[in-house]
């Protein structure tokens, strides 16, 4: 069941009881669950939350903190599971859905009661109608064959019957066949919604409780969405209208008090730099898309930026000449550029936006020009969503054997509050180590041309050994590697084939039970991400008769038993063909 | 010099804000110092009576005053662990921590206990039937729910109102405050503030 009335359908029945909160790993998720968290902290609702990595880990929470708990809310996660199968839960129990993953579970969407997905249907979603797919007289079934086995009143009607019988049957079966394939083409891709946090945001906007704070977990939770090319850059684009327009709205309000408090200091303001100008009275902005480049080197955020990183090559050699020659061009000395960016030259760092921003044509490198939203806090705190997306990133995966998951899932929460810089800066130094990791391997990768290609789809596996590669045991870190090696494959392959092909990564993911992590990502040249691996690797599984472990809630995600990676991929290969 | 060590007992109350071991040795030092002055009072005083020597007058009147002094110091001191004490108790409550303990001599126990009687027995007076805390929120609680984190795993946790909430290790709940704060002082507990 949808509930398109967020406050009605939502806020106003869990507001009296104690709810649970199950919260997958991720930015978008974390965004969403802090600004329901404030909303509960301003009705004093008492609420437990639990992070949840994975399938086992929710039945686990749910297990555990099930008892007297009417209302439980999942973040992210479970919309694409049937629950009620799943859980098993109390009649009294209701699930609220949150989910961005798609396709939603069907059992879900036409759950009656005890399932409420939080949100409009989307008109891409394809939903099935409710007759399609479930029969309302599944049960006549047995009721007939009861009937065969007990009324033996008479043979004329039993002969009747049985034609009748037989029509059914012929019936039903056609309505099997034609429900598989409704079934295959629903599930067949899967793909992400839109953004929790921003659901969240309009249901407190709706409710006037929104603030500035909120707006901008929003925006995080969307950037997240961008950054990892979760949705398609229309919708994020649509997106990012909105949240502007709710910016200027709640610094207007903002400002206006302000001004009565005198209180110039602690003003939280969130600008937005627009590549084009749409009005005149907007002060002209083009905002970069390097990473982290306010808190990194100007030299370390160009090799790092997959855009500026693909563009140029730098990978090979000829790149590193070619990012020296950007340099010379843009007449920054190369002691400055290997200098923090906030320790550059004045001049220069006013002068850098102008400076990437004519070279950008000459280098095919326009895709760093675009927009993004800036938050300023006083005078030392100014970050960039997508500087707080990478060090929130950094975090969460940031688990070791020291660390429980649970502790790094808490610290990228405490990353969005204002007040713990310390926590947020140690964020940054960590996606720097990511990322500086990231490119490495990616280097080794396409130097040594280690992507193979069956013809249906590239596969690189990431060698075993290396120091740093533990990090590509979390997903999100493999995920972004997988996407650099992609992209930098296709811009340089003379393969004309190579956009249209995805590409299938696989890292270790515990050396001593000798598991690996695989993920599959979509091809290039497709706008809407919509990856096909989940139900692929579903069925490559049962070809292969090897147990693959989909725990995760993206089921692009697997996990299995490095053996069987060989036959695995075999039979990925054939099922693509 | 008379009144040296009186200072150097109240320097070390004024250095010093938590409570140290009671200074008895310096204490009977001053006593000792007081035994001689009046001693010498007493030699002196004699004297003038006897003998009606007006010269040693004003010597009399010095050692009475510097025994005065020794006095208060020795009050203000007693006085001033007494008052530590009294905030302690409404701070941590009846049953100090060992480390405060070791540091109080007997009659400073027996005090801190008929304190704590006499209090009990006010707070039992209040209210109806139930009595009344006194010692909770000694500052005005801004919010009734705090947010708080699970640094340990602790098990069930019993609310007033019989609902019943796991805190496991690396959880984040909303809670009542007046039950969060002895689990937040034993360390279960970490408080988070946004």
């Amino acid at each position: 069941m949808f509930v398109e009335n967020l406050e009605r359908g939502f806020y106003r029945l869990v507001k009296h009881d104690r709810c649970l909160l199950l919260v997958n790993f991720d930015v978008d998720a974390i965004c969403a669950c802090k600004i329901l968290q404030l909303l509960f902290k301003y009705d004093n609702m008492m609420y437990t939350l639990v992070p949840v990595q994975g399938v086992q880990d929710m039945v686990r929470a749910f297990e555990e903190n099930c008892e007297e708990v009417k209302n439980i809310i999942f973040i992210n996660c479970g919309g694409t599971l049937d629950l009620v199968e799943l859980l098993q839960p109390a009649e009294s129990v209701i699930f609220y859905i949150l989910d961005s993953h798609r396709p939603y579970d069907l059992c879900n969407i036409y759950s009656e009661d005890q399932v409420r997905i939080l949100g409009k249907p989307d008109e891409d979603d394809e939903i099935p109608e409710y007759n399609d797919v479930f029969r309302d007289d599944d049960s006549s079934d047995e009721n007939e064959t009861d009937e065969e086995s007990a009324s033996d009143r008479s043979q004329t009607k039993r002969r009747r019957l049985n034609e009748e019988d037989i029509v059914k049957r012929a019936g039903r079966r056609e309505w099997s066949e034609k429900r598989a394939t409704i079934l295959f083409n629903y599930t067949q891709y899967s793909y992400y919604g839109k953004s929790s946090a921003m659901i969240m945001f309009e249901m407190a906007w709706n409710m006037t409780k929104d603030n500035l704070d909120m707006i901008w977990w929003a925006i995080i939770g969307s950037t997240e969405q961008a950054i990892l090319g979760k949705v398609e850059s229309r919708l994020s684009v649509l997106d990012e209208g909105f949240l502007q327009a709710h910016v200027s709205r709640l610094t207007h309000k903002k400002g206006a008090e302000v001004d009565k408090q005198q209180q110039q200091q602690s003003t939280v303001k969130i600008t937005y730099d627009k590549e084009y100008p749409f009005e005149s009275n907007f002060c002209v902005r083009y905002s970069l898309l390097l990473v982290l480049y306010r808190h990194w080197t100007v030299e370390d955020s160009l090799r790092h930026s997959v855009p500026t990183a693909v563009s140029l090559r730098l990978w090979s050699l000829r790149g590193e000449q070619r990012l020296k020659g950007l340099l010379a061009d843009m007449g920054l000395p190369l002691a400055q550029s290997k200098q923090r960016f906030s320790a550059m030259d004045l001049a220069l760092r006013q002068e850098f936006k102008q400076m990437v921003e004519k070279l950008a044509g000459k280098y095919k490198v326009d895709t760093i020009i675009g927009t993004s939203f800036t938050l300023q806090y006083g005078y030392k705190f100014k970050y960039c969503a997508s500087d707080i997306v990478y060090a929130m990133l950094a975090l969460i995966e940031s688990s070791s054997k020291t660390k429980l998951p649970q502790g790094c899932f808490l610290d990228a929460l405490d990353c969005l509050s204002r007040t713990k810089k310390d926590i947020l800066e140690s964020g940054i130094e960590k996606a720097k180590l990511m990322l500086k990791t990231v490119f490495k391997t990616a280097q080794t990768i396409l130097q040594l041309k280690e992507i193979r290609n069956t013809g249906s789809f590239l596969y690189v596996i990431i060698p075993e050994g290396s120091a740093d590669n533990f990090i590509f045991a979390h997903p999100y870190p493999l995920m972004m590697l997988a996407q650099f090696t992609l992209k930098a494959y296709v811009d340089s392959s003379k393969n004309r084939r190579a956009p249209e092909l995805p590409l299938v990564a696989s890292a270790v993911y515990n050396a001593e039970e000798r598991m690996c992590i695989m993920i599959g990502i979509p091809p290039v040249c497709e706008d809407q991400p919509r990856s096909l691996f989940g139900r692929a690797f579903e069925q490559a599984a049962k070809n292969t008769n090897s147990y693959i472990d989909a725990d995760y809630f993206d089921s692009t995600i697997i996990r299995l038993k490095i053996e069987e990676r060989p036959k695995f991929l075999d039979a990925l290969a054939s099922l693509l063909a | 010099m008379y009144g040296r060590k009186g200072f150097k007992l109240i320097s070390e109350l004024d250095l010093y804000s938590d409570i140290l071991p009671f200074n008895e040795a310096l204490i009977k030092e001053i006593l000792q110092e007081m035994q001689s002055l009046y001693d010498a009072n007493v030699a002196n005083s004699n004297a003038i009576r006897n003998d009606n020597n007006m010269a040693l007058l004003p010597s009399v009147q010095l050692r009475h005053i510097a025994l005065k002094r020794n006095k208060r110091c020795i009050l203000a001191y007693i006085y001033n662990r007494m008052r530590k004490l009294k905030e302690l108790r409404w701070e941590l409550g009846s049953i100090l921590p060992p480390e405060i303990n070791t540091n109080l001599i007997n009659a400073e126990v027996q005090w801190f206990q008929s304190y704590n009687k006499s209090l009990a027995k006010y707070m039992r007076s209040l209210g109806e039937d139930h009595g009344f805390n006194l010692t909770t929120n000694m500052v005005p609680p801004k919010t009734l729910y705090v947010e708080v984190k699970c640094v340990e795993d602790f098990g069930k946790l019993e609310l007033d109102d019989g609902q019943v909430i796991l805190l496991k290790k690396n959880t984040y709940h909303l809670l009542p405050r007046s039950v969060c704060e002895p689990l937040i002082r034993q360390g279960i507990l970490e408080h988070k503030s946004t």
